[in-house]
């Protein structure tokens, strides 16, 4: 069944020309599983009459149900183009028509925007699927920012084509016009993350990266489809009527003449070529004109085999449209032809994949994609085996050859060239090849491909760098564009299950590119995951799978981060124990903008201090040499904290360095407020006076100290505390539109864009929303609108808890503050500086 | 900002600001002291047996009272001198006397007690409430009065009374407050006080059967931490299963030591504290205390230690019996776990003293059951106990952290030798150390064939791999099979080495190794601290020549002469 075979596959692999790695990325429910499918099917995989309905990409049981993608998942296919010529029109000489296409189906749901980052690091382009009905969305633009991000090259389909002629029997002049519009907005996205190496990636339907159709029917069509058969039909040069095929041409059937503007009963040559003949197709079989139909087929030369010549009405439909325009034709020849092969995409990808100069063996073999080159293979994500607690590591194989029994250096996240810390030897016991819900060994990789690893999962938490050049410096770690602001914290209910459950949570970590698994300081299991489906698909898999044991699960709630709003009133000052030391420090706030950018990682702690100086300087307005004197970044040594050194012509100061650092660290990881993290904190040590002798000024005198010093500016600064927010946007018809402001207000959320969707009577709400008021609110939304309003909420931004001050316990910062310092077993007021700060 | 130049240093005499200021205790007369210190019966004590030289250990607290206590105590042993009663004593910790066995013992007197001498030990240099025997060996001490509240930890070598300075208390509320918190007269209670209290609890539970209650259970004092109920005697029913004891509830007097809490909270049913610190006595019914919220915190450091790769182990006592046998125990645990460990002797623990050594990840303190228990936020590295130590140490797919909960390490290692046939074993199956690799047979045998890396751990408390949590790796195994080869293999491996007596270069960069793995204090030093001694923060200039080589200097002729008075140049003639 299956019209290929691994040798087959693993001979293409060995022509980097001939591979198209892409993911499949959109909008909830815009259609990808569905349109992947159709592609699936040409493969042989499954049968032409499930396509569309089996989502054979969703292999979980939990995916079919909810009928949302959970997991992205990998699938090899082979392709070729429907004619050989078209071999000339792909912008590199290629020879062999034959592809082999890897393609990830991604989730859409915001929640899981983590699995698509993953997907996108391992592919070349993107297959960007939009709805015709509902148009660019918020996850749309997410996924799409991301891909230019990693400088992947995008293809649209404007899906769901059918629902606009069966349930909103639009015209087809409006049609036209609602595609323009998708194209435009689309475009204007893709325009604004512009990258100057990727060049000008917009999507045109003349140039052919554009397709229409249905995903649920199968069938598609690129307007360079409806060229090449009008231009043997007219005899005129392709290129030359795929340009008339789209926007502002008219054909004049009488004067057999191409004008530029609309005529008394002239239609656009789209509507009259393209759409005409689906229109047709539509009207006859949905409103049985039998004979028509029939009539309809021949000329179409479509051939109906025995049965399904019976057929009436949607099924007909189906069959007819999926033969007349294969959706898998139009598809594979859009990414055949327009997305790039990794031979072509390493070569403007590797400097913004490779950590290290970009003049080394490494950088060089990504940069030729080179199967001779030293192994350089990047592992995105783990996927479950059936074998409980094992993963497949899954990656790309970037430069190189990975080969089963091959000893490999497993490099960590945290890994740096040079020392051994996050590093590891282990032999790769077998490659296999990822295709969908079963896998097949296969006996090595070259570069360009993308493949599972088996038997080095235990030395990868989620992702990593596997090569064999000691130099090798790591392949960028990948950001994602959402965080694990939502927690619950889980317990066993039988005290012998524990150790089953930190296996478990082990599992959990290791099998989601997101989540967070942790034991906070009162002791309790927390996972922290994006959004509440999110957490509630991982606590799921938790209970039933990973660990297996009934537990109990606590209410969601946030995690909150201490700050400052205001400067220290006045200079903190604290004594060593033994009274010889003093440091001196003052606290203020980061720049709301220079948080983001440490988070984001344009500011980093291992850049060089020098180049890190000028970003402050030049974006921030940073004085050049506060902003070379960093000591460090905290917590964990990358946190959004400065500590910088004021200090003039203090001596034994780069003695006490580490030790002030380290009581930094301590101090920024559990702040004076409610022993929560801090964030967005500058500290700056204005003086210090040692003692004279090594033996007075150690870490014991310097690190307690250091972090009372910390706590007493903290709290002189107007400390306060910081809540996560969520960016939500809803799509509501307009007379829902009040219920969607009521439930705002009540949750302390507030819209600040409002747009109606052009053509439709939707509206688009674009709100903040703290996520500590987001638990419910997808339910009380549902009915406050009766059911119209579809809500997707990702982390946006922290901000200041309103309401006063966390050391007041009449106001609300104040109560949660106790609330928190109850629940973690400490005393439930907040000690004040006079604790910390001692008198000269 | 400061219009002077910084004063470099604090002056010498901030060092004797007092840190916390101690509340001096109420001012007794004569009478009280007497009753209070209990004079009589340490005097007779002391006659007994027969001891010369007296070592008074008092808390802090109870130092205002020292001098008139040895007054008195002088003052009655010179009065009445000790009977010559010759009593035999049968290992020093068999002479101590908890209770006061009335003064009629002496019956005859001797003039050799004038010789008794008596010597205050007013600094104790390790918990008040342990013996401090090396303090008392310094005097030559042949027993030790000790004052205070105790934790009647086992002492090695001198034998010892306790004076616990007994404290008042409100006996008609505490009844009030027992009867509230108890209705049910049928309810099985143990009575437990504080050792100040204990006094009180014959009295408390006469007061107890007047008003009906029958299945209370008073407790005595007993020298044995690793009781059932640390240092108490246990009901009589429970002597022989020890399992009822959870039908007990325990009503306590005063806070007791969290350690006591946590030992006790899996132990008996619930635990109610009648507080005495109030100015008021309290009358209401008691709440059961819980320890559930500090036994999750110490889950939380545990879990959070099972990564470190250093431990310190802080030896917080030397008067504890068996504590070289708790420090091999935990020795051996750390290093089968492929950790390294250093040993440090401290006195009083504090966050000063262990923030010192920043290369060492947690703390194993080894001292008295009472104050192992450090639960104090302002330690840069948590400490832990032996027996926490040992769960951390566990592997995670082992680990379990029900209720159970034991300080005394005595205890420990009574458990440990019980648990050796059982628990052990599966820690060394080799299975475990390759992962899933037991689990895995037939088919899969591809999953872990090859040495290679130890795998990362990892860290529950952050959710991140961790790579070097073994740094020593699992030498303990490696040894132990090349010893059951045989001795040829060793002998062979002897004669390969032969010891030599030239020095060695060592290469440049390389850091000391331990049995052929890495120093991990050592690999510290080298890659996580930027402050590496003197000179290593700057680059010295040599002047080079043309070919790079460093160029010498002219030799320059220094200072001579003595400290009085240096000379420079021509010195010889400027002196005579």
């Amino acid at each position: 069944m299956v019209n290929f075979t691994v040798e087959e596959i693993r001979g293409l692999m060995d022509n980097p020309v001939n591979i198209r790695n892409m993911s499949v990325i959109a909008h909830v429910d815009h259609g990808k599983s569905t349109l992947t499918d159709s592609l699936v099917q040409r493969a042989g995989i499954i049968s032409a009459k499930n396509a569309g309905a089996q989502r054979y990409t969703d292999t979980r049981p939990d995916e079919q149900e909810r009928g949302v993608t959970i997991k992205s998942t990998a699938i090899s296919l082979y392709g070729s183009l429907v004619d050989d010529e078209d071999l000339k029109d792909i912008p590199i000489k290629t020879e062999k028509n034959d592809f082999l296409v890897n393609l990830i189906d991604s989730p859409g749901h915001v929640d899981f925007s983590s699995e698509v980052t993953a997907a996108l690091r391992v592919t070349d382009g993107a297959l960007v699927v939009v709805d015709t009905v509902e148009g660019v969305c918020v996850q749309t633009e997410t996924v799409l920012r991301q891909a230019l991000g990693e400088r992947i090259k995008p293809v649209v389909i404007i899906n769901k084509v059918d629902r606009a002629l069966l349930e909103l029997q639009v015209s087809k002049e409006d049609l036209y016009q609602n595609f323009s519009r998708v194209i435009e907005s689309v475009n204007v996205v893709i325009a604004t993350y512009f990258d100057k190496v990727l060049g000008d990636v917009q999507v045109y339907p003349d140039r052919g990266t554009i397709a229409f159709g249905s995903g649920l029917h199968g069938w598609a069509f690129t307007v360079r489809q409806f060229a090449s058969r009008y231009a043997k039909k007219f005899g005129v040069d392709k290129n030359k009527m795929m340009q008339r095929l789209w926007g502002d041409n008219f054909f004049n059937a009488k004067t057999k003449k191409w004008v530029k503007t609309p005529e008394e009963g002239v239609e656009r040559a789209f509507n009259q070529f393209c759409l005409d003949p689906i229109f047709r197709i539509f009207d006859c079989i949905m409103n049985f004109k039998k004979e028509e139909t029939a009539k309809l087929i021949e000329k179409l030369e479509i051939k109906l085999a025995g049965d399904e010549k019976d057929l009436e009405g949607k099924q007909l439909l189906k069959v007819v449209m999926r033969k007349f325009l294969p959706a898998a034709d139009a598809l594979m020849e859009m990414m055949i032809l327009h997305l790039p092969s990794p031979a072509v995409a390493q070569k403007y990808r590797m400097e913004t994949l490779y950590e290290g100069p970009p003049d080394d063996e490494s950088a060089i073999g990504i940069r030729d994609c080179d199967p001779k080159g030293p192994l350089m293979c990047y592992v995105s994500k783990m996927v479950p085996t059936s074998d409980k607690g094992r993963f497949y590591a899954f990656g790309r194989v970037f430069s190189g050859t990975a080969k089963s029994g091959m000893k490999v250096r497993i490099q960590g996240p945290n890994y740096t060239p040079g020392k051994k810390e996050d590093m590891f030897m282990k032999s790769i016991q077998r490659t296999v090849l990822m295709m969908g819900r079963v896998t097949e060994p296969i006996e090595d990789v070259p570069a360009g491909n993308i493949l599972g690893l088996v038997g080095i999962d235990q030395f990868l938490l989620k992702s990593g760098t596997l090569t064999t050049s000691e130099t090798a410096h790591n392949l960028k770690v990948m950001k994602f564009s959402v965080s694990p602001v939502v927690q619950r914290s889980v317990e066993v209910k039988n005290a012998n299950d524990l150790p089953k459950l930190v296996e478990g949570l082990k599992r959990l970590s290791k099998s989601d590119p997101c989540v967070l698994v942790m034991i906070t300081d009162s002791g309790e299991h927390v996972v922290a995951g994006a959004g509440e489906l999110h957490l509630e698909i991982c606590l799921k898999d938790l209970e039933e799978d990973h660990a297996g044991v009934p537990l109990r699960i606590s209410d969601p709630v946030v995690q909150y981060r201490e700050t400052v709003s205001g400067d220290s009133r006045m200079t903190a000052l604290s004594k060593s124990p033994n009274k010889h030391n003093r440091l001196y420090v003052t606290a203020t706030p980061l720049a709301e903008e220079v948080a983001k950018d440490i988070e984001s990682g344009k500011i980093n702690p291992r850049d060089d201090f020098k180049a890190r100086a000028r970003i402050l300087a030049d974006d921030h307005g940073w004085d050049i040499t506060d902003a070379r004197k960093i000591w460090c970044f905290g917590p964990d040594t990358n946190g959004a904290n400065l500590l910088v050194d004021q200090t003039k012509a203090v001596q034994y100061l780069n003695e006490i360095k580490d030790s002030v650092v380290s009581g930094f660290q301590w101090a920024t990881k559990e702040g004076p407020v409610a022993e929560e993290p801090m964030r967005s904190v500058r500290f700056n040590i204005m003086d210090v006076t040692l003692h004279a002798d090594a033996i007075h000024r150690g870490g014991g005198q310097i690190i307690p100290t250091a972090r009372r010093v910390l706590y007493a500016a903290t709290l002189l600064a107007d400390p306060g505390l910081m809540e996560p927010v969520f960016l939500v946007e809803i799509q509501v018809p307009e007379q829902a539109m009040g219920g969607i402001y009521g439930v705002l207000t009540r949750r302390r959320g507030h819209v600040f864009e409002e747009a109606q969707r052009p053509g439709t009577p939707l509206f688009n709400v674009k709100a903040y929303l703290p996520v500590n008021e987001s638990f419910g609110f997808n339910a009380d939304l549902r009915s406050a609108t009766s059911g119209q309003a579809f809500p997707q909420m990702v982390f946006d931004h922290w901000q200041i808890l309103p309401g006063g001050s966390p050391l007041d316990k009449t106001t609300m910062p104040g109560k949660i503050v106790e609330d928190m310092r109850k629940r973690k077993g400490i005393k439930p007021e907040v000690p004040g500086y006079e604790n910390y700060y001692d008198k000269l | 900002m400061y219009a002077t130049a910084p004063v470099l240093s604090t002056p010498a005499e901030h060092i004797f600001e007092e840190e916390s200021p101690i509340i001096p205790p109420l001012p007794l007369d004569d009478e009280q002291l007497y009753v209070q210190y209990e004079i009589q019966r340490t005097v007779n004590e002391i006659r007994d047996g027969r001891w010369t030289r007296i070592a008074l250990q008092f808390p802090d607290e109870m130092l205002v009272h020292a001098p008139r206590v040895f007054d008195r105590l002088q003052h009655e042993l010179r009065l009445r001198p000790p009977s010559n009663a010759v009593h035999v004593i049968e290992g020093g910790v068999e002479a101590i006397r908890l209770h006061d066995q009335g003064d009629g013992a002496g019956n005859g007197t001797c003039d050799d007690g004038i010789g008794a001498k008596l010597c205050i030990l007013a600094d104790t240099s390790y918990g008040a409430c342990c013996v401090d025997e090396v303090a008392a060996e310094h005097v030559d001490a042949e027993v030790v009065v000790h004052y205070g509240r105790a934790c009647l930890s086992p002492t090695a070598r001198l034998p010892v009374i306790y004076v616990f300075t007994t404290k008042p208390l409100d006996q008609e509320a505490a009844v009030t407050s027992f009867i509230r918190t108890f209705p049910n007269q049928d309810e099985r209670v143990c009575l437990l006080a504080d050792i100040p209290y204990h006094h009180h609890l014959s009295r408390l539970g006469e007061r107890l059967r007047e008003e009906g209650y029958t299945k209370y259970c008073v407790t005595d004092i007993l020298s044995d931490p690793s009781s059932l109920i640390p240092n108490r005697t246990v009901p009589t029913d429970v002597r022989d299963e020890p399992g009822k004891l959870r039908e007990y509830s325990v009503f306590h007097i005063s806070t007791p030591p969290t350690s006591l809490l946590l030992t006790l909270s899996s132990r008996v049913k619930s635990i109610h504290i009648y507080p005495t610190d109030a100015s008021i006595p309290t009358k209401s019914a008691l709440q059961p205390a819980s320890s559930t919220a500090l036994l999750r915190r110490r889950y939380a450091l545990v879990t959070r230690l099972s990564t470190v790769p250093v431990f310190g182990i802080l030896i917080n006592t030397l008067s504890v019996s068996n504590y070289m046998a708790a420090l091999s125990h935990v020795q051996d645990l750390i290093t089968r776990a492929g950790k390294k460990y250093y040993v440090f002797v401290v006195g009083k623990v504090n966050a000063a003293k262990v923030a010192n050594f920043a290369e060492i990840g947690g703390w194993v303190v080894i001292g008295c059951w009472e104050s192992s228990l450090v639960e104090s936020k302002d330690f840069y590295r948590p400490i832990i106990t032996p027996f926490e130590l040992e769960v951390a140490l566990t592997d995670d797919r082992e680990r379990v952290w029900g209720g159970e909960w034991v300080g005394d390490f005595a205890a420990l290692l009574k458990r440990g030798d019980n648990m050796s046939a059982t628990g052990h074993v599966a820690e060394e199956m080799p299975g475990t150390v390759d992962g899933f690799g037991g689990q895995h047979d037939g088919e899969d045998s591809t999953w872990d064939d090859q040495p290679s890396d130890e795998e990362p751990e990892f860290d529950l408390r952050t959710g991140r791999y961790v790579s070097q949590s073994r740094p020593m790796g699992r030498q303990k195994q490696v040894s132990s099979a090349s010893r059951s080869n045989g001795t040829t293999a060793q002998s062979q491996a002897s004669r390969n080495a032969t010891p030599s007596s030239a020095l060695v270069q060592r290469a440049k960069g390389e850091v000391a190794l331990v049995n052929g793995a890495v120093s991990p204090a050592a690999e510290y030093l080298r890659t996580k601290r930027t402050w590496q001694g003197l000179g290593s923060d700057y680059e010295i200039a040599y002047e080079r020549d043309a070919e790079g080589k460093i160029q010498g200097a002219l030799m320059e002729e220094g200072r001579s002469g003595v400290a009085k008075g240096y000379m420079v140049g021509s010195a010889v003639d400027q002196r005579t």
